[in-house]
């Protein structure tokens, strides 16, 4: 960087498009051992010196979202004869559909037409991964909710009108609602999955000191606060196109095709932005859109539905229900020589992400520790609910929850702090770095980030306090624990780890950037912006992100993983590249050609002063003679040089071997680590999050303020999961906590007091777009410290006992735990404990009518 | 009278027809002035998506307040001026600085939730309260966001300067509104129609009465009315499709029941009083009752909603029960034939059974403060500390002389079909010392006097185990001060 006054001027030189041209995806795959040569060239790390990248621009939209003119599906102004669209879902949770009035539903007032499995084109099965669910229900249900008809109207109110002459005659059957359940009628989805390291068995045998028990966590609602939507138009010869509020635009594009019988190339999908995801539309958003779709078919009218909040919540999946029986040996220094963990995930009643979610979490099951000797067992439970889905996290947080579960236990059975367990069993650097799959950590800072948070957040000396403070104060209780957090960032099925983008420039040197990445918020678009800004050397205003469309980008895999930026900011910038190696070569003619010289790209700067509308090009033997970008592009375009380019980019180097279960499935880790404290009330279990310090390495920040409030946003949705949201179902398995009346996330009362929150620089990572690393998910489980701390507290009751915690730590856990403690050694009471040590809460009713005791 | 509803929105006056009266403003907003900024997530008043200024008359002003636009509905807010997310800008089509500030912060993520904050902090400008890091987040309660975890939001709060930063109703003709206003509000408006879907027609009448004896009139000759002060909880019912009234009455009109005041240690309050303005007032009289209000419900809740709605709505965790029992508060009773006043003690027959006859209005409720040697205690325990229903909730009163109890009265709520006073624990904690083994004993014993049962919030043995813990938690507390008061 060179200064001219006051005026700062970047420059990256030409050079970045000639020597050192290399796309990502024309690297040789490099050995393992040589990953860390795995790093943009020089001339890419010169452009880290530009302006827009690593700057706090304001989100893309938000603008748009303050005056309220960004649109949403249900936001977008209705058609002439549009139809509003319903759906009938399944009052029960098992049975058998013996008959549906829907002929005369379809005859009543302001009703268009009502639609059944029958009326499918197509075929009617679907499933990311394996094809076992149906978008309208065949035969029979089975699950609360599930759709059995479609309802299309003239208005909202012809179809509540017309529900009220609905008459729906089902045999129940009997449901299955539990992992216990499940495995006792022997209902699995996919088959058991197995990781093995070292020999368990023999570190179980000749263990110093032995534990065992069972994890169990109750699963979470994503509470997108924009429920399901989607809007569908007929368009000419019987296509459709639709604007879904959906993360995998492509998959909607390929299921309505083939609900409908439809070319792939007759199904238009659009996403301008979704209201929240979180993983909830990453493949639910699936079967309102093949609604409206198959209502456009039928109809050749344009239909809209938006579910509300109830139906959404009643009817969609959720994170997984965990139930983990552990073993570990241990010894007296606290070192862990092996464990063995029996995962089951409650799936509900479609395979859906299941299978990779559990995946996720054997992936995900030491976190941060080195474990010489072990064994993970995932098998997917088949029951009654909605088929459970993606949720920030993927499966990872509850194997994380499990072993920070089992290391607490440790630290209480040897009486030791718990961040001295954790810390021994840390990986390392250069040895006890290998993970259950073989690949090795590298790179990492975990250490670091452990012992640089003690120190600022003063972690020893507030534990004396917390403890000596619990054994004067009758009347609460203080917990502090640290936990580390490390994420395997890549989709861990391989074909997924690929992006497009379709990069235009026009006339006037205004850019428009297309990705199949959709906005959910993450703030993926303003990222984009300021890659492709940057690669062109222009201000950030001359970029606009357009709709996400599988017009313009196909074949896209869903936006997740946390992978976002990742995939589609390196395909955006591939395509980049590809232009300005095109405008490179006009340039060098273009400047040559004044001054007599032989043309020489790697000579042709581009450059933006102040961010502002001062990009200028020129070969740097002769800086004085200039052109602006814009000037530059007009004579380009002149001179027939193509302004526009789509690039491609699939992760390098990641591989994984599912029958060895060994590999290398994560192209890098997101790690970091969480010091929470907080205050339990003794008599009522009221919990207060005090005090949460937190320390991530996210590699190099493209936007502070997005990724700011990624790492803000995440953990304090977590700390909702392992606290207040709790999901409550009646005995049949209807969901009673189905809107935020009764179903509490956080709210701005939440918020820790004290609350720091720091990123740390590793100049060890070296790859990746611009060298950032992945946000999104990450985050989120650094809430374990809040639940660890809630066990610390407990922990803290008695000295003879090591207390029991399920997850959401709710008033109503603590004070059940608290008592159970308190009440160890008294005979004379026993608490039932039996409604809460399942994974799922079922509630005993007092009367048959779950809705009228829901709303007291 | 009227058969119109006359509501202005941004500044623009809409004589709506009565027939459309029965729907809610953010579907009239969003459907029918196609001002799609305002957003409904839950239909409930539990996530303020959807909310927006209302300036009401009030002592012959426009008083601005953020209100939830899914749980308004359009009978209740004649001679209202709305002020929505599109009306913000000012004429140069410039974002005001509270839009700008959640800009720079980075204080939106997905965009769902931001109109409904953006509001919510343009109505903390309307009042003019300072800004800090609390009050923003006592303003801002009643918003969920899913996305941010909030604290650029409050980052965006907090960089606002309400000095120089002109409240969102000063862009409009207040006057000439007040003036249209003024000239209505006197004019009672009523409206019938039928309502016909699938051959079947239904009457609905909405009634909005401009003085009292209007409104006994018409609740004489129409005893089945529904009678809507906030309408916080009948809207979400209706939204809900779990009410369908079809004969209601608002009482937005009404004069005379604002009263709110406390003479010779009464307190008097009238039925259209806000739980916003009785807040105001206990933070000085009544801090106790004042804590409660303050973690109860939302700004935006609390605006609309009445302490009268709250007795009449008889839920055995309305938050105001435990109080109101345990200082033996009295309700005025009003028929077009004369009036009565009911202790609430002895209001409650059953769950949601009152001993309200049918042409009866509750038009006042009065207590005495509670006297210098007595301790008042309330408790509500809910899953998430603010703004959500209860699980159980507790009032203890007790009069002490001397270290020991003269006399106990304990109210509870959540644990049977309506709020419980426990008469063998208080008679048990008559003449006894203040010391810990008595408050334990007292827990054991009122847990056999309650009944709770298992729900959505919570089992029947946590609700067992909070009504035996809470009196002990009140032993230490009032122990705490005693301790607190011997150190000063």
């Amino acid at each position: 960087m060179k200064e001219n006054g006051n005026q700062v001027t970047n420059v990256s030189a030409a050079s970045s498009v000639t020597n050192d041209d290399l796309f990502v995806d024309d690297l040789p795959s490099a050995q393992n051992e040589l990953r860390s040569d795995f790093i943009e060239s020089p001339a890419a790390q010169k452009r880290d010196r530009m302006k827009v990248v690593g700057k706090q621009v304001a989100h893309d939209s938000a603008v748009g979202h303050v005056t309220g003119d960004a649109l949403f599906v249900d936001d977008l102004p209705f058609t002439k004869n549009e139809l509003v669209v319903d759906f009938i879902g399944s009052p029960v949770a098992h049975g058998e559909i013996i008959n549906l009035n829907s002929e005369e539903l379809a005859q009543l007032d302001g009703i268009t037409g009502v639609f059944t499995h029958a009326d499918i084109p197509g075929h009617n099965l679907y499933g990311p991964v394996i094809q076992d669910e149906r978008f309208l229900a065949e035969g029979v249900v089975e699950y609360v909710g599930q759709p059995i008809a479609i309802i299309a109207g003239e208005s909202r109110e012809a179809i509540r009108q017309a529900k009220k002459k609905l008459r729906l005659e089902i045999k129940e059957l009997v449901p299955v609602f539990t992992i216990e359940e499940a495995i006792s009628a022997k209902q699995f989805i996919g088959t058991t999955r197995r990781f093995k390291q070292g020999n368990f068995e023999k570190a179980w045998s000749e263990a110093e000191h032995t534990l065992k028990g069972t994890f169990i966590c109750n699963g979470q609602e994503q509470f997108y606060l924009e429920s399901q939507a989607a809007l569908a138009w007929p368009g000419e010869h019987g296509e459709i196109q639709i604007h879904s509020s959906s993360q995998n635009p492509t998959e909607i594009q390929e299921v309505i095709a083939e609900a409908l019988g439809l070319g792939f190339n007759e199904v238009v999908c659009v996403c301008k932005r979704m209201g929240g995801a979180f993983g909830g539309k990453e493949t639910q958003a699936v079967i309102p859109a093949v609604m409206v779709a198959l209502v456009v078919a039928k109809t050749k009218r344009p239909a809209r539905i938006a579910y509300t909040k109830d139906e959404d919540m009643r009817s969609t999946g959720k994170r997984h229900p965990y139930k983990i029986h552990y073993k570990v040996a241990f010894t007296a220094d606290g070192k862990i020589t092996g464990v063995k963990f029996d995962i089951f995930s409650n799936g509900g009643a479609g395979a859906d992400l299941s299978t990779a979610i559990m995946e996720r979490t054997l992936f995900h099951s030491e976190n941060a520790y080195f474990i010489p000797n072990l064994i993970f067992n995932g098998t997917i439970c088949k029951t009654n609910f909605p088929p459970n889905t993606a949720f920030r996290g993927f499966g990872g947080p509850q194997g994380m929850a499990n072993i920070e579960n089992v290391i607490q236990e440790i630290a209480i059975f040897l009486k030791k702090d718990a961040l001295e367990i954790r810390r021994l069993n840390c990986y390392s650097h250069d040895e006890r770095n290998v993970t259950p799959y073989g690949q090795i950590v590298r790179n990492h800072l975990l250490p670091e980030i452990i012992d640089q948070l003690v120190e600022t957040s003063g972690y020893r000396q507030r534990l004396t306090e917390v403890e000596d403070f619990n054994r004067q104060s009758e009347t609460h209780l203080r917990g502090l624990a640290l936990t580390p957090m490390k994420f395997g960032i890549s989709f861990t099925t391989k074909f997924l780890n690929q992006g497009n983008a379709l990069v235009n420039i026009y006339k006037d040197g205004t850019v428009q950037v297309s990705t199949g990445g959709t906005e959910m918020g993450q703030g993926l678009n303003t990222k984009i912006r300021q890659l492709v800004a940057d690669e062109f050397s222009i201000s950030y205003d001359d970029v606009r992100m357009m709709i996400t469309s599988t017009e313009k980008n196909n074949n896209t895999p869903p936006t997740a993983a946390s992978a976002g930026t990742d995939l589609n900011g390196f395909a955006a910038v591939n395509a980049c590249r590809k232009i300005r190696k095109n405008l490179t070569k006009f340039a060098s003619s273009y400047f040559a050609a004044k001054r007599g010289l032989d043309p020489a790209p790697e000579h042709i700067c581009f450059e933006n002063r102040d961010s502002g509308n001062n990009s200028s090009v020129f070969d740097d033997r002769n800086p004085e003679n200039r052109l602006t970008f814009r000037e530059l592009v007009k004579l380009a375009f002149m001179d027939r040089v193509s302004l526009g380019e789509r690039g491609f980019y699939s992760t390098p180097e990641i591989n994984f071997n599912r029958d060895t279960e060994k590999g290398e499935p994560f192209f890098y880790y997101t790690t970091g680590a969480a010091v929470s404290e907080v205050l339990i009330d003794r008599f009522t279990g009221h919990l207060k999050l005090e005090r949460s310090d937190l320390l991530l390495d996210i590699g190099e920040s493209i936007n502070p303020g997005i990724d700011r409030g990624q790492i803000v946003g995440g953990f304090i949705q977590g700390v909702g999961w392992v606290t207040n949201e709790d999901l409550r179902y009646s005995e049949k398995g209807e969901l009673l906590t189905y809107s935020p009346t009764t179903y509490k996330i956080p709210n701005i009362q939440d918020l820790p007091e004290i609350f720091n929150v720091d990123t740390i620089h590793n100049p060890h990572h070296q790859i990746n777009i611009r060298r950032s690393k992945a946000v999104g998910e990450p985050p989120l489980m650094l809430c374990l410290s809040v639940w660890i701390a809630v066990k610390h507290a407990l922990s803290c009751v008695r000295n003879d006992v090591c207390p029991r915690l399920n997850l959401p730590a709710t008033g109503e856990e603590i004070l059940l735990r608290l008592t159970e403690l308190n009440d160890y050694s008294k005979e004379h009471r026993t608490i039932d404990f039996s409604a809460l040590e399942s994974e799922v809460s079922l509630v005993v009713l007092p009367s048959s009518s779950a809705e009228t005791k829901a709303t007291v | 009278m009227r058969d119109y509803l006359l509501i202005y929105v941004n500044g623009r006056r809409y004589k709506i027809s009565g027939k459309r009266g029965f729907q809610s403003l953010s579907d009239f907003l969003r459907y029918d002035l196609g001002m799609v900024g305002t957003k409904v997530v839950c239909a409930e008043g539990d996530c303020g998506s959807c909310t927006v200024l209302i300036g009401r008359v009030r002592n012959s002003q426009l008083l601005y307040e953020g209100i939830d636009s899914c749980i308004q509905y359009l009978y209740q807010l004649d001679c209202s001026h709305v002020i929505t997310v599109e009306g913000l800008k000012d004429e140069a089509q410039i974002i005001h600085p509270v839009q700008k500030a959640m800009v720079d912060a980075a204080g939106s993520q997905c965009g769902y939730c931001t109109p409904g904050f953006v509001m919510a902090l343009a109505a903390m400008l309307e009042t003019g309260e300072t800004l800090t890091r609390h009050s923003v987040q006592d303003g801002l309660t009643g918003n969920l966001c899913r996305c941010t975890g909030y604290e650029q939001i409050i980052d965006a709060g907090l960089s606002l300067n309400q000095k120089v930063i002109p409240k969102a109703s000063k862009c409009y003709d207040a006057k000439a509104i007040l003036a249209d206003f003024m000239e209505h509000v006197v004019q009672p408006v009523y409206c019938e129609y039928e309502k016909k879907w699938n051959g079947a027609g239904q009457q609905v009448q909405f009634f909005v009465p401009a003085y009292l004896e209007e409104a006994l009139e018409f609740k004489q000759k129409n005893k089945h009315v529904t009678v809507v002060a906030g309408g916080t909880d009948i809207s979400v019912q209706m939204n809900k499709e779990r009410l369908e009234p079809n004969c209601i009455m608002s009482l937005t009109h009404l004069t005379g029941l604002e009263i709110l005041e406390i003479e010779n240690k009464t307190v008097t309050v009238g039925a259209k009083v806000t739980w916003t303005e009785l807040g105001e007032f206990c933070q000085e009289h009544l801090p106790e009752l004042d804590e409660i209000i303050s973690i109860f419900a939302s700004r935006q809740i609390k605006n609309a909603a009445t302490l009268a709605g709250n007795i009449a709505n008889a839920s055995p965790i309305a938050d105001s029960l435990p109080f109101l029992h345990v200082i033996d508060a009295e309700m005025e009773l009003t028929a077009s034939h004369g009036t009565r006043w009911v202790n609430i003690n002895r209001f409650y027959h059953g769950y949601k059974n009152t001993e309200m006859k049918p042409d009866e209005l509750i038009t006042r409720i009065r207590w005495n403060l509670p006297e210098p040697e007595t301790v008042l205690k309330l408790y509500k325990v809910s899953k998430r500390k603010d703004l959500d229903i209860s699980t159980f909730t507790a009032g203890i009163l007790l009069r002490l002389k001397k270290g020991k109890i003269q006399n106990a009265r304990l109210a509870f709520g959540g644990v049977g079909p309506v709020v419980l006073r426990l008469p063998k624990t208080e008679e048990f904690l008559q003449g006894k010392p203040m010391l810990p083994g008595i408050f334990h004993e007292a827990g054991k014993l009122a847990r056999d006097e309650i009944s709770p049962i298992s729900d959505v919030r919570a089992s029947s043995d946590y609700r067992l185990q909070l009504a035996e813990n809470i009196l002990l938690k009140f032993f230490h507390e009032c122990s705490d001060n005693q301790n607190k008061k011997e150190a000063a």
